[in-house]
């Protein structure tokens, strides 16, 4: 059981301040410790993010998603840290990346429709299935990941 | 006079030693040096060792080869420390005990005493057990983190050291909210493994200088130095009461806690530790009793507060042997046509020196100290008592707390309470808020079931004030339910009010449960009440609650009219 596949999806909100340059230092930080750490654990996933929101999607053994769920609990640059789904899952959804990104670049935006505008990307509206579909819709509609 | 190094030397030889010991000694008091179980080196003015005994052997790597420097004999032999040592060494001066570790981890004291011609002895002691055992002792084996004991080894040293440098110390107590709920539905095991967490958490929130410990159970404390107070403590309460309360992730569970704190501030609060603490720990319950998932920090009149409080429930403790408490009825009807159907039992308690003690006063200490268990019981056995010598068609309906659902044992304390007093089952109204409702819904809900299997009926009293009333009518068929008076007295000033009371009704009668308005104070009210369809009241304006002798007076005037 501890070994099965499970799949983690929150959101929280996103507490770097500052200028889109920041914003975009602190993600890229964040990035690459993701895809750092969760390599070597076997965690895949995606992470969606603008100046309001994280959302991610993280897949793996049990025992290494919660590692890396309780790692993103402590993390300062998260309020309000919302678990939306954790279960089993029968396969991976984003077997090919250990942390694939979606920033909301203007094109993104445009595709992501309905879920970002004026008031940005607000992922308590969404439920957790729509939520890991927008994302995977995102990754995959994109060449390959940031 | 210089120090003879060969000589010495030959003194410890062992041949010397065998042939003939008794002299040695006495000629050699010096020889007994290379038995004794502490290490010695005797350093000489250029800092070469020129001596050293069968332990010292034990601890470094070169020896007993000759004259190597005392700095390269450390340094090789891979001593943690040394730099203190060396100074010392090099200070030619007496020292007291310094730590140094050897890498396979043997803990040692090390201590300097002048000899003349500037060499020095250098004693070793292994103190590794001692310092293991102290740590052990200091220690929370489950998290790591020090124990009470270290806390207060720990706070005793900066309370020490601040009243001479006129730093602040800030002490904050934490405990856990709903944790005690996790353990009781998850086990132990993921309990301890919460607890792991929320100790990582605390930990990596702190700053290296931050003592966090654990005192048992659900229970922490965090000793804050040479921070610029009350700020850095308000900040440091903030953060840990929203980190704590983060999610947690654990084999498979999602678990969601709190985090209640208390702080004191020494000098602010207190000079003394046990004050701090005494004082930490009264911020803390005033967190808890103001909602819980807060910090607060210590004030001058928690302590009179508490004291008021603490006699509070001394006499409380008291009142049931010294049989303060009695019970009071008041009448429930139904409308058109007006019939009596039953009481509702109401607790009063009469104190000698304080007259009577507001409920609102006292249930929730009762609750608190799980007083209202014995109480809830003397008042079950007393009400169905007392209602056997009514009339069979009255009912008699009996308020039951969260902690007695909690204790688990209510249902069979009313099994026993109908067989003794042979009340028949149908006439015991038991009615419970939704608060107990929230508190545990698994448990509850078995139990609430187990009372319907003795054919006592349910009723779900203050609907409305609650957060989930619906969710629970549609997990269990309530058999009443009971509207809250602050819809009841609201009808009057506000259309809402009124529109609720006509929900509630029409929810009641397509789920088939009785409503009863309860609170009724005016006639204004009773017909508004009446207008929203509501059939069954119980108010001061219909009846106030009466004594025993005064309930069953009441039926008697009534019963002509009823039958």
């Amino acid at each position: 059981m501890q070994d099965a596949l499970h799949q983690l999806t929150y959101f929280s909100r996103n507490r770097l301040a500052g200028l889109e340059e920041a914003l975009h230092d602190g993600i890229r930080d964040i990035l690459s410790v993701a895809r750092r750490n969760n390599a070597t654990v076997g965690v895949t996933g995606a992470l969606i993010f603008n100046s309001l929101c994280f959302a991610q999607i993280l897949e793996g053994s049990r025992e290494a998603v919660e590692h890396i769920f309780e790692r993103i609990a402590q993390d300062d640059r998260h309020e309000d840290v919302t678990l939306l789904t954790f279960s089993p899952a029968a396969e991976r959804l984003f077997g090919n990346w250990s942390m694939a990104y979606v920033g909301l670049s203007a094109r993104d935006t445009e595709r992501f429709g309905g879920f970002a505008g004026e008031s940005g990307f607000d992922p308590r509206r969404m439920s957790a299935d729509a939520l890991g579909q927008a994302i995977y819709q995102l990754v995959y509609d994109r060449d390959g990941p940031a | 006079m210089s120090i003879n190094y060969p000589e010495l030397a030959n003194a410890f030889s062992v041949a010397a030693w065998q042939r003939e010991p008794a002299q040695s000694i006495k000629d050699n008091p010096v020889a007994v040096l290379a038995e004794i179980p502490a290490g010695v080196l005797i350093v000489d003015a250029e800092g070469i060792v020129r001596f050293s005994n069968a332990s010292a052997s034990t601890m470094f790597a070169l020896m007993p080869a000759a004259d190597i420097g005392i700095r390269s004999l450390l340094h090789l032999s891979g001593v943690s420390n040394a730099v203190e040592l060396n100074r010392a060494i090099d200070a030619r001066a007496p020292s007291d005990a310094i730590r140094v570790g050897l890498p396979d981890g043997r803990i040692l004291d090390a201590r300097i005493r002048p000899l003349h011609a500037d060499a020095v002895v250098i004693t070793l002691v292994d103190v590794t057990t001692y310092v293991r055992e102290a740590a052990l002792a200091a220690n929370d084996p489950l998290t790591g983190l020090p124990n009470r004991a270290g806390l207060i080894a720990h706070l005793t040293n900066a309370l020490g050291s601040a009243k001479t440098t006129g730093a602040e110390v800030a002490v904050l107590y934490l405990d856990l909210d709903r944790f005690k709920l996790v353990n009781d539905t998850l086990g132990h095991h993921i309990g301890d493994l919460l607890l792991i967490k929320v100790a990582d958490r605390l930990r990596n929130a702190t700053r290296r200088t931050d003592m966090v410990a654990r005192l048992g159970g659900d229970e922490f404390a965090i000793v804050q130095e040479n921070e610029s107070q009350p700020r850095s403590a308000e900040q440091m309460a903030r953060r840990l009461v929203e980190l704590i309360g983060r999610t947690y992730v654990i084999s498979g569970h999602q678990l969601n806690i709190g985090a209640s704190i208390g702080i004191a501030l020494a000098p602010a609060h207190g000079h003394d530790r046990d004050t701090v603490l005494r004082h930490a720990d009264l911020a803390l319950y005033r967190a808890k009793a103001d909602g819980r998932s807060r910090f607060r920090f210590f004030q001058s009149s928690m302590d009179a507060e508490m004291q008021v409080r603490r006699r509070l429930e001394e006499e409380l403790r008291r009142a049931l042997p010294l049989r303060e408490f009695h019970l009071v009825y008041q009448p429930q009807y139904r409308l058109d046509p007006h019939r009596l159907i039953g009481f509702e039992v109401l607790l009063r308690w009469s104190h000698p020196r304080r007259g009577a003690v507001a409920t609102s006063e006292f249930i929730p200490v009762a609750e608190e100290i799980g007083l209202i268990i014995p109480i809830g019981e003397w008042v079950l056995h007393t009400a169905c008592r007392e209602a056997t010598n009514w009339d069979p068609s009255i009912g008699v309906a009996v308020n039951v707390s969260a902690a007695q659902f909690r204790n688990g044992k209510l249902v069979d304390t009313v099994r026993a309470v109908l067989r003794q007093s042979g009340l028949e089952p149908s006439r015991l109204e038991l009615e419970i808020t939704e608060t107990a409702l929230l508190d545990n819904t698994e448990i509850v809900l078995a139990q609430l079931r187990g009372l319907k299997q003795l054919g006592v009926r349910v009723a779900m009293d203050d609907f409305g004030t609650g957060y989930s009333s619906l969710s629970y009518l549609r997990k269990f068929p309530f058999d009443k339910i009971k509207i809250d008076q602050s819809f009841v007295q609201g009808v009057e000033e506000s259309p809402d009010c009124g529109a609720i009371v006509r929900a509630v009704v029409a929810l009641g009668q397509s789920l088939g449960i009785d409503t009863i308005a309860e609170g009724i104070e005016t006639d204004e009210q009773l017909s508004r009440i009446k207008a929203e369809g509501c059939r069954t009241v119980q108010g001061f304006l219909t009846g106030r609650p009466m004594s025993p002798e005064a309930a069953i007076e009441l039926q008697r005037a009534v019963a002509p009219e009823q039958t």
